[in-house]
């Protein structure tokens, strides 16, 4: 806790100079707050039986196997390593949007979700890509496992900067190519995509038997829409402005957007994809926590 | 019908509906920019909504001009008018105004709900706001008793208006001739306006009786010299003719036959106000009140009163006692009121007890002394009331009981007299009669000073009987017809008095010298004083120098014997003197006499208000002039001893002036022609046309709230 309020709090996070830092405020937060359900460790998938020799781990003897043939057999497994996971960032200009000055940006906000779970994944033993993505994949890391790999997704994180459109589709197409097995995708973005349909990009990676959860991120001001004046909006990624008087505008702003959301929501939902909204003003404890509890549920 | 602007100059009010378009462009920011990401939210947000905002920014841009555009519209009191109208007043140019204001009685017509003083007023209010800025005006009200006098014109419209608001509608005559004359004389009084051109506008019932045709019309002082105004007449009436029945004559007279106390009431109602030719005769309810209308009904009849014609009704009434009174007749009310009721006043005979006193006796009533005097004051109609004793017992008889005395051929009173003296003195009547039985030199003796000559001798003229002797019987000359007990007889009826003969009669001694005086009725035809009288004292004594029986005259055999005998009576016991005075009218001054020892407190008006009478003035004379300001009975409060009360002999009848009952209406052109013609007078006559002007700024205020409330919840 600093200054009463929680360590995970954005505008607390915010004063944190670095996003090295703000990874050990998280991680450490979450790490708290995971103590109080055991971690069983890896996922795995059975491939064969081999016969057991000493040095085998006697905790993988088949039981049922010896019942049946009377020999001790040992579970042999297809991939001995954790969990693959690409954190894919959107990198758009759109994703640098903050309501006021204060409070972190939603690139932040996903940097810092990203960087916290991938060293939660790399301390797991698990490996970590990133793929920062705006119109075209911008940065890739591959993924890895080593303790040593987590500086640099760190890094890159740290060095991003908000700029052009957002294409997803792009981010799905690397992901396809560098995923060979079935990998888990995290995608941060605020889905303000400059193609339509970008769920059903996000679909295919489904269908390829990856794991997509969809961290959506909003600022509170693009959920309240809060302007009252005249105001001359200009687009983040695009050279387009509109000048309109935000309380006659209001309306209609939010009717739209709740319509999208609504819209968003259903999507995901018929494309099996999880989806996790995030306004950035919120504890990113709140949404790190509930989110592995479901991962060590669903294993 | 055209636009007009009651305050053009403030036109430039209307520059307060650039106010919102000015609020708009000096607060119009521009607008910060501000990046933000969800741009196609905005502009999908803003193209659902652009319409809707824009006409309601519209909407709105449109209340709030509005709103102050009809406030500031109204301020300019706009209003249409007709066409004739708008040229008449650019034609003309701004002149001097002059507004005259009928108040006459007549104006009190109620025509359609309200009255034409009330539609008059509102003629001119609306012809004073008519007028410019640059236009004085002043206002004449028409119906006082005073002389219409106007002040010279002035800006002060506000003056002008309150005149025209606190003017009353009177109950008496206008002379709108005179009230045209003073609004003339006050347009040509130097001072405001004097180099304008002159305006009369006289708002009037256009009633005959008020205007004067033959004199002179109305001139002003203009630039030129003399020179016949400018007049609008507006019709109160919209040229509707103004039917009218009215009351237009009461009198009350005594009527022997309906007994005593009985009067002759006689009532004319008249129809004015609409063409002889028009309709049949209508029937009129006549209502009898003994005392003010306001007294319950004592008897109803009927007459029949053509159009335009006049009926005479009378009908005999009786009063329950003698003394003052008052008798009044209505009619039912009709759109004039004023003329429906009329009071008249009558001295009601009061009872007279007389004692007479028989000095000759006889078994044989027609040889009595006393037997033709006993029956002519004995009659049914009369108010006297005989009682009878022979000379013997009238020491038993105490006078004070009495209120006249009758000695008959009386020898001579001895004791009695110096009673029968202070009777006199007191206030008592006393008639003497001559006869055989007569003492000349006690009379004189006993009742020196109180009759009023001494008795002498008896003369004969002629012996009753002998050869010639009617033609040498001394008659009746010289006589006082002005003398309240012989005034009754007038042409023929004159003969019943002058025919009596008398044989014989008690001669007269001179009036003594620096006596008290006294006053010869009746001389023989030989210069002797047959009736004479005297004042003593409080009361009065009469001296008939032949016989009431028939041994000296035959005068109680004449037909004049009856009524002169009564009437004297009467006169003896003061009751024939009580007359009313005659009634006044309406703004006529009528000064209010008491009686000696009286004071008037205060005078009650037929509505029952009071006038005290420090309120009242005094003529030249010292005494107190009341103007009656409306028709009916007046009463005279009066203090005596420190008391103060109602004295009914001074009560007084006001009638409405008959002028103001006749509601004939002058040819417009007529009256036009004697203001000098089209060219100088029009009427303004315009009940088919409906109002002259319609004002607007009712209606622009009205539009005013509307904008506000739309404004309001365009903003909710």
């Amino acid at each position: 806790m600093t200054n009463g309020k929680p360590l995970l709090d954005p505008v607390v996070l915010a004063r944190l100079a670095t996003l090295h830092l703000r990874v050990r405020a998280i991680t450490e937060g979450v790490l708290t707050g995971l103590h109080k359900s055991p971690h069983h460790g890896q996922s795995v998938e059975f491939a064969e039986h081999k016969e057991y020799a000493p040095g085998d781990d006697v905790r993988r003897i088949d039981w049922k196997a010896y019942g049946k043939f009377d020999k001790y057999y040992v579970k042999q497994f297809e991939q001995e390593t954790n969990l693959r996971a690409f954190l894919v960032v959107d990198g758009s200009g759109s994703m640098g949007y903050r309501g006021v000055p204060e409070r972190l940006s939603k690139l932040e906000y996903a940097s810092a979700l990203a960087a916290s779970l991938a060293y939660l994944l790399v301390r797991q033993g698990d490996a970590a890509g990133l793929v920062v993505v705006a119109d075209r994949v911008v940065k890739t890391i591959p993924a890895r496992a080593a303790a040593s790999h987590l500086p640099a997704i760190v890094d890159t994180l740290a060095a991003l900067a908000p700029s052009g459109p957002t294409r997803l589709a792009a981010a799905v197409d690397h992901v396809l190519e560098n995923a060979p097995r079935r990998s888990s995708v995290l995608v941060f973005t605020d889905l303000f995509d400059a193609e339509e349909k970008v769920l059903k990009q996000l679909a295919l990676l489904r269908r390829r038997k990856h794991e997509v959860t969809v961290f959506h991120l909003l600022d509170p001001h693009e959920i309240d829409f809060p302007f009252e004046d005249p105001t001359l909006f200009l687009s983040m990624e695009d050279p387009r402005e509109v000048e309109a008087n935000g309380r006659d505008v209001r309306k209609g702003y939010l009717e739209v957007l709740h319509r999208w959301l609504e819209e968003v929501r259903r999507s995901a939902a018929e494309a099996d994809l999880e989806l996790v909204p995030c306004r950035s003003d919120r504890p990113l404890d709140g949404i790190l926590l509930p989110f592995l509890a479901r991962r060590e549920r669903a294993a | 019908m055209s636009f007009s602007l009651l305050h053009p100059a403030l036109a430039w009010g209307l520059l307060a509906a650039l106010v919102p378009l000015a609020i708009h462009l000096f607060f119009r920011r521009r607008p910060r920019p501000t990046p933000f990401p969800a741009i196609d939210f905005i502009l999908r947000a803003r193209r659902e909504t652009e319409r809707r905002l824009r006409l309601k920014k519209v909407l709105l841009f449109t209340a709030r001009t509005l709103l102050l555009a009809a406030v500031a519209a109204a301020l300019m009191r706009p209003r249409l008018e007709r066409p004739e109208e708008a040229r008449a007043a650019a034609a003309r140019g701004p002149s001097a105004v002059a507004l005259v204001l009928d108040a006459s009685a007549s104006m009190g017509y109620r025509l359609h709900g309200e009255t034409l003083f009330e539609r008059a007023r509102a003629d001119l209010l609306a012809a004073l706001d008519d007028l410019s800025g640059e236009e004085p005006a002043t206002a004449v009200v028409c119906g006082g008793p005073a002389a219409p006098v106007a002040a010279p014109p002035t800006f002060d419209k506000a003056a002008v208006r309150r005149a025209l608001r606190e003017a009353e509608p009177t109950l008496g005559h206008g002379d709108m001739t005179a009230c045209a004359a003073a609004a003339a004389r006050a347009l040509s009084e130097s001072g405001t306006g004097a180099s304008l051109s002159k305006r009369l506008v006289v708002a009037t019932d256009l009633a005959a009786s008020s205007w004067r045709l033959d004199a002179a019309p109305p001139m002003v002082q203009g630039a030129s010299g003399r020179e016949r105004p400018e007049v609008t007449l507006l019709d109160a009436a919209r040229g509707e003719p103004l039917p009218n029945l009215a009351l237009t004559e009461l009198a009350a007279e005594p009527d022997s036959s309906a007994g005593l106390r009985g009067y002759r009431v006689t009532a004319t109602v008249a129809s004015f106000g609409e063409p002889r030719s028009n309709a049949r005769a209508r029937d009129v309810e006549l209502q009898v009140h003994l005392g003010p209308p306001s007294t319950p009904v004592t008897m109803r009849s009927y007459a029949q009163v053509p159009p335009g014609g006049a009926v005479k009704k009378t009908l005999s009434v009786r009063f329950p006692q003698g003394g003052p009174a008052s008798v009044s007749v209505t009619i039912p009310p009709d759109a004039l009121e004023v003329d429906d009721a009329r009071v008249a006043t009558v001295a009601v005979p009061r009872e007279v007890k007389t004692l007479i006193v028989n000095g000759a006796p006889s078994p044989v009533r027609h040889r009595d002394e006393a037997f033709f005097v006993e029956a002519a004051l004995a009659s049914n109609a009369s108010p006297v009331r005989p009682t009878v004793v022979d000379a013997d017992a009238l020491r038993t008889v105490k006078l004070a009981d009495y209120d006249v005395v009758f000695l008959l051929n009386v020898r001579a009173l001895g004791p009695k007299a110096a009673e029968l003296r202070e009777f006199v003195e007191r206030g008592g009547g006393l008639f003497l009669a001559m006869g055989d039985e007569v003492d000349p030199d006690r009379w004189d003796e006993e009742l020196k000073g109180l009759l009023p000559r001494p008795l002498h001798v008896v003369k004969t003229a002629a012996e009753r009987g002998a050869p010639g002797a009617e033609s040498r019987a001394a008659r009746f000359a010289d006589i006082d017809w002005s003398h309240p007990a012989l005034q009754v007889f007038t042409g023929p009826a004159r003969e019943g008095f002058e025919g009596v003969r008398t044989w014989r009669y008690m001669l007269l001694k001179p009036a003594e010298r620096g006596g008290p005086g006294d006053r010869v009725l009746v001389s023989y035809d030989d210069g002797a004083p047959a009736l004479v009288e005297a004042r003593r004292g409080q009361g009065r004594v009469v001296l008939y120098t032949s016989t009431v029986d028939r041994t000296w005259s035959d005068w109680t055999i004449r037909t004049s014997f009856l009524p002169v005998i009564q009437r004297l009576a009467a006169y003896l016991g003061g009751s024939l003197e009580e007359r009313r005075d005659r009634p006044s009218v309406v703004n006529a001054p009528r000064a209010i006499v008491p009686d000696e020892g009286q004071r008037v407190a205060a005078l009650v008006g037929p509505d029952g208000s009071e006038r005290p009478a420090s309120a009242l003035r005094s003529d030249p004379k010292g005494a107190l002039t009341l103007v009656p300001d409306r028709p009916g009975l007046w009463q005279v409060k009066v203090e005596e001893h420190g008391e103060q009360r109602l004295d009914p002999r001074l009560a007084f009848a006001v009638l409405p002036d008959p002028r103001e009952s006749d509601t004939a209406r002058l040819d417009p052109q007529e009256l036009t022609a004697w203001f000098g013609g089209e060219g100088h007078a029009r009427v303004a006559s315009d009940a088919a046309q409906g109002p002259r002007q319609v004002p607007l700024w009712s209606m622009l205020l009205a539009l005013g709230l509307l904008a506000f409330f739309a404004e309001g919840l365009l903003l909710v």
